[in-house]
């Protein structure tokens, strides 16, 4: 069984992966952030495969520990945050590091890469949605408010002043969003 | 060469491809890429450049290989470690162009500097007195910041291999580890050593030109099968980005190129952080202010740019006295395959770029050595200090 180590500054993310990974039955045997990154943090992990972002800085550090030593010339497994499939087939292509050793079978190596590819995408997309559903949430918020001044200064009714922001907002090529935070603005000017 | 020289008299000498993806680390020697873009050197030669800016040198060499990038700003050294599969799976690579010369540097620790550690030679008289582990930092392990911090550590009698502790940083975590007191030290290029000087972090002990006058620093490398299979379009690319040099070369518009590569999209960081230095106005941090003839070159007439084979030799020289190769190689060999001296040449005299008239050049490292590419194995085998 392979051990894998996982290097990720985003702590959410390592356990996400390292989650999908044992339910895969792989061997986790640790997540290490990359400051935490070290000849011995490295050495004491003794893993076979190493998973890393590819936006990480820090991984020339690894280059480094990986050439002086030879012992610790692992495979690392490049992982990008990217949602479409195609992607992640270039990516599995390009993505295990120059340094691909002897006594990793590819075979291996492709099945942990598939898991840890598509969680990571996955997480990045769960973590887009979320952001999302944030903004709505807000946007929403910022909308009602600005309804509500509306009601207030012109005695409008609720539907008659989400009818006035909407049409402004087509007529200005604005999101509506934008149309509210002006005048809630403009409230708090006015009001000072 | 001829049915070349006959396809471009036919006309048929249009890039193969006209979007050209090009990587840079945000540095100051990134300048002449972002200004062949910026100032539309490359639409003059029927090309678009579009720049990528990376966040590490294992990220632009995959990148490389994996076709996302056609061509990019790269450490000269890491362009001939791939091609020799040093650290990984070897891959035929090319260098199309020099891109600068000069404008690295050491940097130490304030706290070395308080121990009187303030010159190579007090570092090691230091060290003698008082053994303790040093740790130095470079930037990637067979790149160029590496070879300068060896040799001159070397040439002041310390062997980086053995008396020292050698970690290689992401440069934006240089000044943070040497506060941390992780490090002691590093090499890298800018804005990195003037950063550490203006937050009072430690000093510059020797710029680069001071280890090797004139030495080359970044090129401009793709994938030989880059190269092979879009010759017009590697040929245009060196002609924008040459154009591009000969504008960042000139002095007074040094202010306006540090502007520009500041910007976000670039480098992010204040001009200040960078215009001194790329004008030659140098301080060291510890009172020395100087301004500096050899800062920094991006062009000279070309001299900067040629591809000159003794060059890139001299890195597989380093790599061989280090211990990263078993064996010496046939440096000349390697070098010709590497370096595309015939596009870089066809290049040069469609901008009207002066060519030298031999691939090999002269020159004298700060131990008195000289390098002129004809000893290669002599060479590597013949320092005191070596693997």
């Amino acid at each position: 069984m392979k051990r894998i180590l996982i290097i990720d500054d985003a702590r959410d993310r390592a356990l996400w992966l390292k989650a999908s990974l044992e339910l895969a039955e792989y061997v986790v045997v640790g997540a290490l952030s990359w400051d935490e990154v070290d000849e011995r943090s490295i050495q004491a992990a003794a893993a076979d495969v190493i998973i890393v972002d590819a936006n990480a800085p820090g991984r020339d550090t690894l280059e480094q520990i990986s050439l002086m030593s030879r012992t610790l010339e692992k495979p690392v497994v490049v992982l990008r945050a990217q949602k479409d499939s195609r992607s992640i087939q270039a990516a599995m292509r390009a993505g295990v590091s120059a340094y691909v050793s002897h006594d990793v079978e590819g075979e291996d190596l492709s099945g942990i890469i598939q898991v840890a590819a598509a969680r990571f995408a996955e997480h990045k997309r769960l973590r887009d949605e979320l952001r999302e559903v944030k903004d709505q949430l807000e946007e929403r918020k910022l909308v009602d408010r600005a309804k509500g001044i509306l009601i207030q200064r012109m005695g409008l009714d609720e539907a008659e002043a989400y009818r006035r922001m909407r049409s402004m907002a087509m007529n200005r090529g604005k999101r509506i969003a934008e149309i509210a935070e002006a005048i809630i603005l403009s409230e708090e000017l006015t009001a000072k | 060469m001829n049915t070349v020289l006959t396809n471009r008299i036919a006309g048929s000498d249009a890039p193969e491809i006209r979007e050209i993806r090009v990587g840079f680390m945000p540095l100051t020697d990134c300048a002449s890429l972002v200004i062949a873009s910026a100032l539309k050197f490359d639409e003059k030669h029927g090309i678009k450049i579009v720049l990528s800016k990376e966040v590490s040198w294992a990220g632009v060499r995959d990148r490389l290989i994996g076709g996302e990038l056609h061509a990019a700003h790269a450490l000269y050294g890491l362009i001939y470690g791939v091609h020799m599969g040093i650290g990984g799976a070897p891959r035929a690579m090319s260098v199309l162009m020099t891109l600068n010369r000069n404008g690295q540097g050491i940097t130490l620790s304030g706290e070395l500097g308080k121990r009187g550690a303030t010159s190579g030679a007090a570092l090691k008289s230091l060290m003698d007195r008082d053994r303790r582990d040093l740790v130095l930092a470079q930037t990637f392990p067979t790149g160029t910041h590496a070879m300068w911090l060896y040799y001159w550590l070397a040439s002041h009698g310390i062997d980086p291999l053995n008396d020292a502790g050698i970690v290689t940083l992401p440069p934006p975590q240089m000044v943070r580890s040497m506060r941390m007191a992780k490090v002691d030290g590093y090499s890298a290029g800018e804005p990195w050593n003037s950063l550490a000087i203006r937050e009072h972090a430690g000093f510059t002990v020797a710029t680069s030109q001071e280890i090797w006058p004139d030495h080359p620093e970044k090129v401009l490398g793709c994938t030989a099968e880059f190269a092979k299979k879009y010759p017009n379009s590697s040929r245009a690319l060196i002609m924008a980005v040459l154009e591009a040099s000969r504008y960042v070369d000139e002095m007074e518009n040094r202010d306006k190129v540090s502007e520009i590569i500041a910007g976000e999209a670039y480098i992010d960081c204040q001009v200040g952080m960078i215009e001194p230095r790329m004008k030659g106005d140098y301080e060291n941090g510890l009172g020395r202010k100087w301004k500096d003839p050899d800062c920094i070159k991006f062009c000279d007439q070309g001299e900067v740019n040629f591809p000159y084979l003794s060059d890139g030799m001299w890195f597989l020289t380093q790599f061989r006295r280090w211990g990263l190769l078993k064996h010496d190689p046939d440096y000349l060999a390697v070098a010709r395959e590497i370096n595309q001296i015939e596009l870089y040449r066809q290049a040069a005299d469609q901008v009207k770029m002066p060519l030298p008239g031999d691939a090999m050049r002269t020159s004298k490292l700060m131990d008195g050595k000289v390098w002129d590419g004809r000893d290669p194995a002599g060479y590597a085998s013949g320092f005191a200090i070596k693997a």
